[in-house]
Formats: C-alpha cells, structure tokens, sequence
C-alpha cells in the first residue's frame, strides 16, 4: 500500500492536467456594473453620444413626461379626469368655515365607524360575559 | 379605450420574439408578443431555416435514389418526383412548429397579438390587428425583435415567379430548366443544391473570389467548391451581374467579372436573388421616439441590449452580430436576464455557422483568414473523412475536419468541416470553444467507435500530435 502511494505522489506532477475543469458552484457578483458598454458586435465597438451622456432626458421634469411607475406618470392628467386632476392647494382650505362641523358620514365609506355585530354589542352590555355564555 | 398595461411588449414574433416571450413567461412577467405574419416563428419557420431544411433532406433522398444506389446493392424501378407532395411535406412540417410555437406562448402565459405593432410614444404601442381594429398596449419594457428582410437586387424587381427571393425559391411550382443564383453565400447555395438535384441545369453567379459567404475558412470554401461542382453546380465566382433583362418568362442576366472587362450573359428561366438580407424596421413607427439606426440600418444597442431608450432593448436581426436564428435565440434568453436578473450571457466570437448542403459544412470561431489579419500565430491540424470508418461504410467520404489552434498554449481557436452531419458535430466544437478547451482535452476525451466524431477527436490529435488513423 505504501509503496503505492509513494509511486503515486512519486508520478502526480507527470499527471495530465485538462484545461476544462470544473469551476464549482456558480456565483453571482453582488454587484454589476450596468452602465451603457458598447455591444460586443458593434462595427464601431462605441457607442453614440445619446448613449453616453446618461438619461436621454434633459431635465427632471422632461424625464417624468416619459417615465412610468404602474402607469404613466406624464402630465397629461386633466382637471375634468378627477382626483389628480388639480394642485391639492388649488382645491382650497381643508378646514371647515367657521361654524361648519364636517359629519364622518360625510367622508368616503373607508373612513366611516365600522359597524358593530349583535355579538359585539352583546358582549360589551355583558361586561364580556356574554362571550362565555 | 385605455391602453393595456404590460410589464412587457415584445414586437416581434420570430425566434427572437417569440423565445424572449416564453422566457419572460417562465419569469412570471406579464407579456404581450405582437406578430403581424399571422403565424409564429419568423423567417425562420415559415420561409427559411424549416422549409428550406425540409426540401433539402428531401431532395437529397430523390437525389440519392436517382444516382447513389446501385453501387450500395439497391435495384430502384422507376423513380418520379412529385413536387407538389414535396411541397406538402415542407408546409405540414412548418405548420406543426408554428402551431407548437402558439401552444408554447399559451402554456406560458403570453398574450398573442395577431398585428402590426408601430410605436405611438415610448411607452404605448399601437396595434393594428391583422383581423380589423386598432389596439394599444404600454410596457415597462419593449423588446424590439421585427428581424430582417431580403436585400433587393437593385435593377432586378422580384415578382417571386422568375425572379425571386428565398421566399419564392422554397415555393416553385416547377423545377426550372435553367437557374442563376445571384449570391454564393449560405442561402444561396443551399437553394441551388436543392434545385440542382431536382434537375435544374444551375448556375452561380458570386461577386467574391470565393463562395459561402463571410466567416467560411477559405481552405473549406474551396473544397465545398468543388464538391458541389462535382455535383453538377456551375460557378462563376469573381463576377458580377450588371444588369437583367426580364422578357416572357425568362431573364437575361448581363455579367462582367468583378475587376471589369469580361461581359458575358447568361440565360435563366429563374433567377434567384440571394445577396443577403437587411434589418427591417418598416412601419415600426421609430420616428416617432427618435431611435437611431446605424448606416446598415441597424437599431443601436449596448451591451446589455438597450438602446438609447433604456427601457426600449433590441435583439435578433434587426441589431449587429450575423443574422442567424440561434444567435437571436441566444439574445432572447439574455435579454430577459439582464431585465429579471441584472445579468445575461452571449458570446459572439462563439456562434456556430451551419451550411446544409450536402455534405454539410459548419464552422465556429476564427477561420484561418481571420486569423492571419488579427496576427495571431496557430497550428492547423485536419482530419480526411476518408480515413473514418463509419464515413468510409456510409459511403460518405467527402469532407474534413480542420482545426486551429495556438500554438503555445493548445487553445482551440477554430473548428471547420466539411461532412456528413457537420452540422451537428459542430455542437462538440462550440462547447470545446465555450469551455477554452485545449485540442488535447478534445483528444483525450473518448469518443464512440465507429462514429463520425472520431474524425473530430482524430483532427484534435493532428493538431497537438499526430492522427492515428491518417
């Protein structure tokens, strides 16, 4: 056995080493660098100006006309389309005029009380005790 | 009506579109593939790569029975050739696969708009649907993929009956007495083997001094040559067509060779225009969000496939690299990567070309000439299918495998052949190349015997040593 493996060790370094070899598990780089690179085929290997100098869009505003986040955000809403259509401060003070109370019931159904069950108003005119009943 | 909201709109239902779609499926994003032929898969399916593979297995069997038995101990009685069956093999099988196409869009969830897709702005597509009405639909992201068309032949009006594209040279009704095939690239002589072995007398007129069109080794371009003319091909190569004269159901072509100064003509009851194809980006609407497109017409895009609109990306023909289906394919994989994931992967100096004459011939990565203009030293070794014995049983001993490597490390750099099923011999070479495979690696790997892939082994061993059996 042992001289076995003497001549083992004796011949590792004559042992052919193949050029593919197996890597181990694939990894992923935690970060990537996605700036715009020219493409691999490209006759030119660059890129036109439009590419490099970073957002095609020139300012802010210009960029949201076109941007998209679950629909578009572009200023194109009008002011007969409803909630968005108008500035909140356009729409003008939210506090009541003096002397004028809003009622909850005069909100949206989401801000109204929630209505209670039989079972609730039952256990609460028994101290809870209706719940062990 | 409100446009449909997607997280993704491809244009484009080819191989391109149509496998970006499946993926972006399996990815769980919302997508809409919109395709204006009526039918899936692109040129690929419907007019080229399938039917052409369909009509070239099968002239190939009428040929082989014609001409290829007797010697084999065969005794054939009369053989006839019925085009119009012929015909109808090649639409059953490209039928099959467009309607597989259309299940595999369904089974993952892709909604398949039949029409015309142009953009309205960067974000909205409008669709013109191929049954009646107009549509829109908005995307996160839209993925150009409308491919390519054929490149007319300037003077020469396709009518797709006495001039024709591909698409007509898939499609005739009656095998011409004479043809000319304007073009030696891939299409060009797939069509004329096609034509040839069903009894054309054909003819092919190349601009180049050489045939198969760019990236094929010159040393095999000449073999082809050959083996094609022994197949009763004529060439010109070096010549160009001037001009053609296109009078009752024939055309005379005007030729001259390419430096000037040898006019001749030459007659043909078709010719077929085979002198490559060009992006196409027609009624894409692109005016309309500003794109760029290079002076080949190419959309621009970087890297990771984007064009100067990030969320607009682009791949397949219509974009650089050569335009073949599994290069598309490739792309449409990664392009969804890079949106999902933040990654992709394409290797353009490793994308196998594949001519189905017969015998095939197939190539990937640098040819010899590619090689001596990047300055770069290299072995050759090459293998005869003379000297394999499965090619020396089947009878089928044309061709060779030839590769390239460097001469100080063994790294494989190139792998060309000509033979019986190069096409799919080619896959070993690919991979060899993927992996930075050395040709002893290659060598060293046990291939089956008797198959054709020992001649591939055979060749890795002529390169780094010696071939056994040569």
């Amino acid at each position: 056995m042992f001289t076995t493996k003497v001549l083992r060790q004796a011949a590792a370094h004559a042992e052919r080493t193949p050029s593919i070899r197996f890597l181990g598990k694939r990894t992923i780089p935690a970060s990537v660098d996605h700036s715009p690179q020219p493409h691999p085929a490209s006759p030119t290997h660059s890129l036109p100006a439009s590419f490099t100098s970073g957002s095609s869009h020139s300012t802010f505003s210009a960029y949201r006309d076109h941007a998209q986040q679950f629909g578009p955000l572009r200023k194109t809403i009008k002011a007969d389309s409803g909630i968005g259509g108008n500035a909140g401060s356009q729409l003008g003070p939210v506090a009541p005029p003096k002397g004028v109370f809003f009622d909850r019931n005069d909100l949206p159904s989401r801000f109204h009380r929630q209505p209670l069950t039989a079972a609730e108003i039952e256990a609460i005119e028994t101290g809870g005790a209706a719940l062990y009943a | 009506m409100a446009p449909q909201a997607r997280t993704r709109v491809i244009i484009g239902g080819g191989v391109a579109g149509y496998v970006a779609a499946i993926k972006a499926g399996q990815e769980g994003m919302k997508v809409t593939c919109i395709e204006k032929r009526g039918t899936l898969g692109g040129t690929c399916l419907n007019v080229g790569c399938i039917p052409s593979k369909s009509l070239l297995n099968n002239s190939h069997l009428y040929h082989q029975v014609l001409h290829d038995t007797k010697h084999r101990g065969i005794e054939v009685g009369d053989v006839k050739l019925n085009l119009k069956q012929l015909m109808k093999a090649k639409e059953q099988s490209v039928s099959g696969l467009t309607k597989g196409v259309e299940f595999l869009l369904k089974k993952n969830g892709v909604e398949y708009l039949k029409g015309t897709g142009s953009f309205q702005d960067e974000h909205t597509v409008k669709v013109q649907l191929n049954d009646g009405g107009e549509t829109s639909v908005t995307g996160k992201n839209i993925l150009i993929a409308t491919g390519s068309e054929v490149t007319p032949f300037p003077g020469l009006e396709i009518d797709e009956k006495t001039v024709i594209s591909s698409t007509g040279a898939i499609a005739l009704e009656k095998v011409p007495k004479k043809m000319v095939v304007i073009g030696g690239g891939i299409i060009g002589l797939e069509m004329a083997s096609v034509w040839s072995r069903l009894g054309s007398e054909v003819t092919v007129v190349e601009f180049l001094d050489q045939i198969g069109g760019p990236g094929m080794d010159t040393e095999i371009a000449k073999n082809i040559q050959k083996i094609l003319k022994k197949q009763g091909i004529n060439f010109k190569t070096g010549t160009k067509v001037v001009s053609g004269d296109k009078t009752d159901g024939s055309v005379k072509l005007n030729l001259d060779s390419a430096k000037g100064g040898k006019a001749e003509s030459i007659d043909a009851d078709v010719v077929l225009v085979a002198i490559g194809r060009r992006p196409y980006t027609g009624g894409l609407g692109l005016e309309n969000i500003g794109m760029e497109l290079d002076e080949r017409g190419r959309v621009i895009i970087d890297s990771e496939y984007r064009t100067k609109i990030p969320h607009i990306r682009c791949i397949g023909d219509v974009t650089f690299g050569p335009m073949l289906a599994h290069k598309a394919e490739e792309e449409a994989v990664a392009v969804v990567e890079y949106i999902k994931k933040g990654y992709g992967h394409v290797n353009y100096g490793v994308i196998p070309a594949v001519m189905y004459t017969f015998p095939e011939v197939a190539w990937v990565g640098q040819s010899e000439q590619d090689l001596k203009k990047a300055g770069i030293n290299y072995r050759v070794g090459t293998f005869p299918f003379s000297a394999n014995s499965r090619a020396k049983t089947n009878l089928d001993t044309d061709g060779m495998v030839k590769m390239l490597a460097d001469p100080e490390t063994d790294r494989l750099l190139g792998v060309h052949i000509i033979g019986p099923n190069a096409g799919e011999m080619i896959a070993e070479g690919t991979l060899a190349l993927e992996y930075g495979a050395s040709c002893e690696d290659i060598a060293r790997t046990c291939h089956a015997h008797p198959t054709l892939a020992e001649a591939f082994k055979e060749a890795a061993m002529a390169t780094y040593s010696k071939a056994i059996h040569f």
